[in-house]
């Protein structure tokens, strides 16, 4: 059995309850290691953003414990807002701050949390304009960009941290059909680059052709945990039998 | 009823400096309202039980009791025992009187000013702080940077109808003997026995100064609100 410091991210017994009635996560036990791409499927109410969000500690956990790079982040005597420099997130909804410009919402964070010089960050955030595409809307304001642009400027953004994993949450349900490709072909880049990636998503393609592992939550349980083929060729559980039958 | 202006020639000067006063009163308290009312706000939205309690309390008991009472508080009983000097601000605002007065209203704004701050902060997307927080950003960065700049855009409309509302209750002032328009209005019925003259016009000149401001910040508002879409 490997020690929990070679994980990147290991998840211990996590319980998360809103209210006394509703538990949306129920003991989940889940390691992550690192340049791993996995994929967390689920139908809606399953828990699987929960558990997301719960990763870099967006909800708190009821009970249970996340260990990130052998910290246990849940700790509430640690400095949690370094840990989390470490760890990306994407939302659903972009969450690009409207009142500053793209290349301003990607410094901000470098600038004013990891004291990066200025002009350092600015040169860092226009290489990663150029590999998405857009470095040509390095001054323009959220409101004036596409759902595609947004969440592509939201990834680098994300990147600017230089984090050691990237967390997804359903980063193509808001978009229109037509710009959820480009959206894909940017985590695809970066899966491929070795980023440790944390995806939760609806595109059962992406789920299969770059995940390293394919979680199924139902009802707060994680319930199933296969590489692609096996997840998708011969899924075993009935509860992910009937989801398949639905999605696919 | 008998209506009559006769007394304009002789008493205009004190609904003109009436007016002066009554907009100074207004705009200088909004001003200083806004520095109490965010540590108000900020202390109703801490983690901080007491910090909580400290604010909500204060609030509900200004919100709970009279402005008039309030002005005579700190007119008569924190400032009675304090000699200020009855210097005269552009020649007409005594600030022996103006001091308390301007205080007390402030105490008074805060209180309101601090629940519009708090609407304005919640109304911010709770995605911008969850984004800011996951970039590693403190809570106060987060408020500082991310959260309180666009909470400006919620809060400067609704600071706006604070000032209007001011315009109107200063006039409670003119009781402790503060000459805004409201006072000269009484001065100017005691002195001529006029009564429907000197009301009618005095509430004019309130309409005068409430009716383009609210219509401004209607404008204000429809001009913020083209450069919301996100």
């Amino acid at each position: 059995m490997a020690t929990p410091a070679n994980h990147l991210i290991e998840v211990q017994g996590l319980v998360k309850k809103f209210g006394p009635e509703i538990t949306a996560l129920d003991h989940v036990n889940l390691t992550i290691d690192k340049g791993q791409v996995v994929v967390i499927v689920g139908p809606s109410g399953s828990g699987k953003s929960t558990l997301l969000r719960s990763l870099n500690l967006l909800e708190i956990p009821t009970e249970g414990s996340v260990i990130f790079e052998g910290v246990d982040i849940t700790d509430k005597k640690i400095n949690l807002d370094q840990h989390r420099q470490k760890m990306g997130m994407v939302f659903q909804h972009f969450n690009l701050f409207p009142h500053k410009t793209v290349l301003e919402n990607m410094t901000l964070a470098p600038i004013k949390v990891k004291k990066m010089p200025q002009a350092e960050a600015e040169s860092m955030a226009m290489d990663l304009l150029r590999k998405v595409g857009l470095e040509d809307r390095a001054q323009a304001y959220p409101a004036q960009l596409s759902g595609g642009q947004k969440q592509r400027i939201a990834i680098v953004r994300a990147l600017c941290m230089q984090p050691d994993v990237m967390l997804f949450d359903e980063p193509t349900s808001a978009l229109d059909p037509e710009m959820v490709g480009e959206v894909l072909e940017v985590m695809k880049d970066l899966a491929a680059q070795g980023m440790t990636m944390v995806v939760v998503t609806h595109e059962m393609g992406f789920a299969r052709e770059v995940g390293t592992r394919v979680l199924f939550m139902d009802q707060g349980h994680l319930l199933v945990d296969q590489p692609p083929e096996e997840f998708f060729g011969h899924p075993e559980n009935p509860r992910l039998q009937e989801f398949l039958s639905k999605v696919l | 009823m008998n209506i009559s202006f006769s007394f304009l020639p002789e008493y205009w000067p004190y609904f003109r400096d009436g007016v002066y006063y009554t907009l100074v009163l207004a705009f200088l308290t909004v001003v200083i309202a806004v520095i109490p009312a965010i540590c108000l706000a900020l202390m109703r939205l801490s983690k901080s039980k007491i910090l909580r309690f400290i604010s909500g309390a204060f609030i509900e008991i200004i919100r709970g009791t009279p402005m008039l009472v309030q002005v005579s508080i700190i007119y008569y009983g924190v400032f009675g025992a304090v000699k200020l000097p009855n210097y005269m601000l552009f020649g007409f605002m005594n600030f022996a009187m103006f001091l308390p007065c301007i205080i007390a209203l402030a105490i008074n704004s805060s209180a309101y000013v601090a629940e519009v701050i708090r609407a304005g902060i919640l109304a911010v997307d709770r995605g911008q702080t969850e984004a800011a927080r996951s970039l590693g950003m403190t809570q106060g960065q987060c408020m500082r940077m991310i959260v309180l700049p666009q909470a400006v855009k919620n809060i400067l409309p609704a600071l706006g109808n604070e000032f209007v509302t001011l315009v109107k209750e200063s006039s409670i002032c003119s009781t402790i003997g503060v000459s805004e328009l409201m006072f000269g209005a009484n001065l100017t019925r005691g002195a001529t026995y006029q009564t429907m003259g000197p009301l009618l016009l005095a509430a004019a000149l309130y309409l005068c100064m409430t009716f383009p401001a609210s219509k401004l910040l209607g404008y204000v508002e429809r001009r913020m609100r083209r450069g919301d879409a996100r």
